[in-house]
């Protein structure tokens, strides 16, 4: 049994790899058995001649030998199915025979695949990073997890020189922490930075030397070394101008002096996208264990060692590291990963998931443009039905007729896919510009593993799309124009008409027409809500306000200060009144209010309930509103007054003040118009119940973005509760214009503050925005691209359907049928389709648009919809009509000559 | 003598027992066939080589190439172990079919 399958598999590959040999092989069996037998037929007295004709009689056609032979050896499928240059010689020149087709079908399917590279990319980028460090699939990271708590335990000092000491299979234990470091060159400015504080180690682990000066080393972690920094590429040359002097010079970190000693290479930012590298400090004596700083583990395998001995080896230290402190250690499991793997955005099956998603949604569109472009190669095929129907009389398989299709189909979405690929490989760069938002952690910078470069994987996955559109634009319409050959054969002959659309194209003539119509309407909806959160004008003078986070370095740089929380958080507040006094006091300075969070900038949203219950409808997940603590003078600040009720008192800026104001949106969606002010609101959270607020007054929509509609509560700020604050200043003049100035008080004040997000207010715009935007850019580029593409097809397609129909009309004009007749006849199957697809996408736009807020469309979108819909049916109409007025022009003799 | 057409099926057993008796080019096959059935059975010669093909192909032969007694480049088939195994099977059943068949032929009325 298995001899025997292994035989069949050999002889087929020996089929299918050396088809010349084998065949050449046969012919010479062939030859030599026509000649021996033509020898004994002269030895039975024939005349040479004579012998050798009736050998070759005897023997038959050879062609057909060599046939069965191969069909014998398993090898008729592949000789059905293959494809040779000359079937892409003819799919190239049928391209350039029909323009029309070869653009419109070449462009929808290079846009396909566009959308489904990038995608694939954007996603690949996400959950399967490539790390560009020298063998990065040896840098392993390392870290307890706590399996009582279900979360990683970062207090590690002890554990990192405990592993450090004794751990074989890994070299170069390091470990880091991240933190955001007041960076002030000279006497210039200070201005965060993003830093790891790093072991000198981590420098050898990585394997990246600096291109100037020196790495961090040893001797620079002990507690009397001198303070140095290593500073990145992009740093030396925003900072420093790219001078080549830098190593040497002094700064102020946090208000200690540094020296630069090194600058590390362009696009190293280990371990994120950082800027500034200065050593760890580990003080293991003073600690228990599981005590001390937040600290991240990582190394690189020794030479030699396996991911697999080195998780043993370091699950063997973690089983010692139990019995040795049950207290702490009992129910810590130490992990070690590769690095690719700790930085996936997307880990697991939900990373797989999203992959999946996105796939679905690429596939779906692929499917959609490709049977779009089969629709047209099935129309154009149509047109060349006689010269099928030949073929096939003339002995081509319908296998064979299918590969020819598909050959040209291949050879038009291989022209696509090189298009589509250049085109993704600028999308995925554009769209990770626009998203910069959400990929960084805030520095603006990108983790220093991702780039716009597309992937080997992405080419080998673009090969397949093409394959698959390929077979979907050939092989459909292939099968369908050579169903029923024989038949269609014998009808040719006797002149009747050919391929007609059947129930399929129908169905795809109308899934077509709603999705034509479906898809833009629903990007419409999305833009308008985009458009209504980007535009909805503010009540006050957003152009005259500079915005700033304050953050403090948790850490006085005082020696012998308190560490503990209470005295950073009275340091804190203590810094923000005197900005807040300094700032008063500049004549460029009209007003300055802390807040929780900032008109435009993202608001969370909770779900509110209002005592007696609120009155308007709410959605599945109840009344989800924004929120804000802000200063009791923030109105006055932003020059803002209330439309009822009144705002909140100073005496009311305490933690246990129960007094909220809300917004008008607030009244509308939540309360359906109702005077709120004295009725009670109050979290939905668990645990319950939450304390009360009493509504006392209604403040116009002051920019609360949660990304659940406009409707938001404002609560008193109690300073010292709130870390970090943000603070609105109004400024005379250009608010970017006072930017360096605010730095110059802040540096001057406490080297300790740090001023992050500093911008003028008027360009906060938050993420959600931010993602809108690019969404509605993305999604009117496809809309638009699916409209022409599909309108275009769709004239195609309905205008052949008419037109196979000229002989049918010429008949029944010839035969004394009146034109409205006629022109029913005609038009009844388009208008069907028409009027389904509309319908269907009706029900399209319905489910797309269903559940969001923005769902009722005013009477303006209502007509601008219903234009759009005309239009539609309009070039539907066109398509019709252009081919029917054609056919009546012809002469009823003409018509019936055929017949 | 007069000469018999194949039964279906029955070439692929014929070409296995005429290789058996040693190896054989695929002319040699059909003149074996012919000298040991004494001429009976008539082969298609060119349908002759899709049993080849199918037969080497399923493993039960193999070949090799030669030189032909008028001294030409010829391909000799040889039986496999697997392909003995399978000629012994089918000689086997095929005795049992054709003894049936024989004894049901032969039957005569029973005595009342």
């Amino acid at each position: 049994m298995l001899v025997e399958l292994i035989a069949r598999v050999r002889s087929l590959w020996r089929g299918v790899a050396r088809t010349r040999q084998v065949d050449a092989d046969l012919n010479e069996e062939f030859r030599l058995h026509i000649e021996l037998r033509a020898a004994d037929l002269v030895r039975a007295g024939m005349t040479p001649a004579e012998a050798a004709r009736k050998a070759r009689a005897e023997f038959g056609s050879t062609e057909h030998h060599l046939e069965a032979a191969r069909t014998a050896r398993g090898l008729g499928w592949f000789d059905e199915t293959r494809f040779s240059w000359l079937d892409l010689k003819l799919g190239s020149r049928m391209l350039l025979r029909y323009p029309v087709l070869t653009i419109v079908g070449g462009l929808s399917m290079a846009f396909a695949i566009w959308v489904g590279a990038g995608t694939f990319e954007a996603l690949r980028q996400l959950v399967f990073p490539v790390i560009p460090l020298p063998e990065s699939d040896r840098i392993v990271v390392l870290q307890n997890w706590d399996a009582a708590a279900s979360q990683p335990e970062l207090r590690a000092t002890r554990d990192f020189v405990a592993w450090r000491a004794a751990l074989e299979s890994v070299d170069d234990l390091a470990a880091y922490r991240t933190v955001a470091r007041n960076l002030m060159i000279a006497e210039g400015l200070a201005e965060p930075v993003f830093t790891a504080e790093v072991t000198a180690s981590a420098f050898r682990a990585l394997r990246v030397p600096p291109v100037l000066g020196r790495a961090l080393v040893d001797m620079d972690e002990r507690a009397d070394a001198p303070p140095v920094a290593v500073i990145g590429y992009r740093l030396w040359q925003a900072r420093f101008q790219g001078d080549s002097s830098v190593v040497g010079r002094t700064v102020r970190i946090a208000g200690v002096p540094a020296t630069i000693v090194g600058v590390m290479p362009d696009g190293f930012a280990f371990p994120r996208s950082q800027e500034l590298w200065v050593p760890l400090r580990i003080d293991v004596a003073g600690h228990a264990p599981r005590q001390g700083m937040a600290i991240r583990i990582f190394g690189r395998l020794a030479p030699g060692a396996t991911l697999a001995r080195a998780r043993a080896e370091l699950s063997h230290l973690g089983g010692n590291a139990a019995s040795d402190f049950p207290q702490t250690h009992q129910h810590l499991r130490p992990q070690l990963f590769t690095f690719a793997e700790s930085v996936r955005a997307m880990d697991g099956p939900g990373g797989a998931l999203t992959l999946l998603t996105g796939n679905v949604f690429v596939m779906m569109l692929l499917v959609l443009v490709c049977v779009n472009v089969g629709l047209l190669m099935f129309a154009r095929a149509a047109t060349r039905e006689s010269e099928i129907i030949v073929r096939s009389a003339l002995g081509a398989s319908r296998r064979r007729i299918v590969m020819q299709l598909f050959a040209e189909a291949l050879v038009l979405g291989t022209v696509a896919a090189v298009v589509g690929l250049a085109a993704a490989g600028w999308g995925v760069r554009w769209g990770m510009d626009l998203m910069r938002a959400e990929l960084t952690d805030g520095s603006g910078n990108f983790a220093f593993w991702m780039d716009g470069r597309l992937s080997p994987l992405t080419f080998v996955y673009t090969a397949l799309l093409t394959l698959l559109a390929a077979a979907i634009a050939g092989i459909l319409p292939g099968l369908k124009i050579t169903r029923n050959l024989g038949d269609r054969l014998k009808r040719a002959s006797a002149g009747a008409g050919g391929a007609q659309f059947g129930g399929v194209w129908t169905a795809v003539i109308v899934l077509q027409l709603a999705v034509t119509m479906g898809f833009p309407v629903a990007t419409f909806f999305v833009r308008r809500g985009a458009v209504q959160l980007a535009t909805q004008p503010l009540p006050f003078p957003v152009d005259q306000y500079l915005s700033v986070r304050l953050d403090m370095e948790p850490l006085s740089p005082e020696p012998g200060a308190d560490t503990s929380a209470a005295a950073f958080r009275a340091r804190y507040v203590a810094a923000a009144r005197t900005l807040e006094a300094r700032l008063e006091s500049e004549p460029g300075v009209t007003g300055v209010a802390f807040a929780q969070h900032l008109p435009q900038q993202y608001h969370p949203n909770n779900q509110v309930e209002v005592d007696e219950g609120a009155v308007a409808a709410q959605d599945e997940r109840g009344h989800r509103v924004g929120s804000s603590r802000v200063d009791p003078k923030y109105l006055d600040v932003l020059g803002v007054s209330m439309l009822s009720g009144r705002w909140f008192s100073t005496s009311e800026a305490s933690p246990d003040a129960r007094v909220a104001v809300v917004n008008k949106a607030f009244v509308d969606r939540v309360m359906g118009g109702r005077n709120p002010i004295g009725r009670r609101i109050r979290y939905v959270w668990d645990p319950e119940p939450q304390p009360w607020f009493e509504i006392i007054g209604v403040a116009p929509d002051m920019g609360i973005r949660s990304g659940w509609g406009p409707a938001g509560i404002y609560l008193p700020l109690a300073r010292a509760s709130m870390y970090p604050l943000n603070v609105a200043i109004h400024v005379r003049g250009d608010p970017q214009a006072f930017a360096p100035r605010l730095r110059a008080i802040a540096t001057d004040m406490d080297e300790t503050l740090r001023l992050t997000n500093l911008m003028p207010l008027k360009d906060v715009v938050n993420g959600e925005v931010r993602f809108q935007a690019f969404w509605v850019r993305l999604t009117t580029i496809v809309s638009a691209m699916v409209l022409v593409l599909s309108l275009v097809s769709i004239y195609a397609v309905m205008s052949f359907a008419v037109s196979r129909r000229t002989r049918e009309i010429g008949v029944r004009v010839a035969l004394g049928g009146s034109p409205w007749h006629i022109l029913r006849a005609v038009f009844r199957q388009p208008m069907r389709q028409l009027g389904l697809g509309l319908l269907a996408g009706t029900l399209l736009v319905w489910v797309l648009t269903g559940g969001t807020d923005n769902g009722v469309p005013t009477p303006t979108e209502l007509l601008t919809l219903g234009a759009y819909t005309a239009l539609m049916a309009l070039v539907c109409l066109i398509a019709c009509v252009v081919p029917t007025r054609r056919a009546l022009a012809v002469q009823p003799t003409e018509a019936l000559r055929d017949y | 003598m007069s000469t018999a057409e194949l039964l279906p099926g029955t070439l692929d057993v014929l070409i296995l027992k005429a290789v058996s008796l040693g190896k054989l080019h695929g002319y040699g096959v059909l003149l074996r066939i012919e000298q040991i059935s004494g001429g009976a059975l008539l082969v298609q010669q060119g349908a002759l080589y899709q049993s080849l093909a199918r037969l080497e192909h399923r493993g039960l032969l193999d070949s090799e190439w030669g030189t032909s007694e008028n001294n030409r480049k010829a391909k000799f088939y040889r039986l496999t172990a697997a392909g003995r195994r399978t000629l012994g099977q089918e000689v086997a059943s095929w005795k049992r079919l054709s003894d049936a068949i024989g004894l049901a032929l032969a039957a005569t009325p029973l005595e009342a």
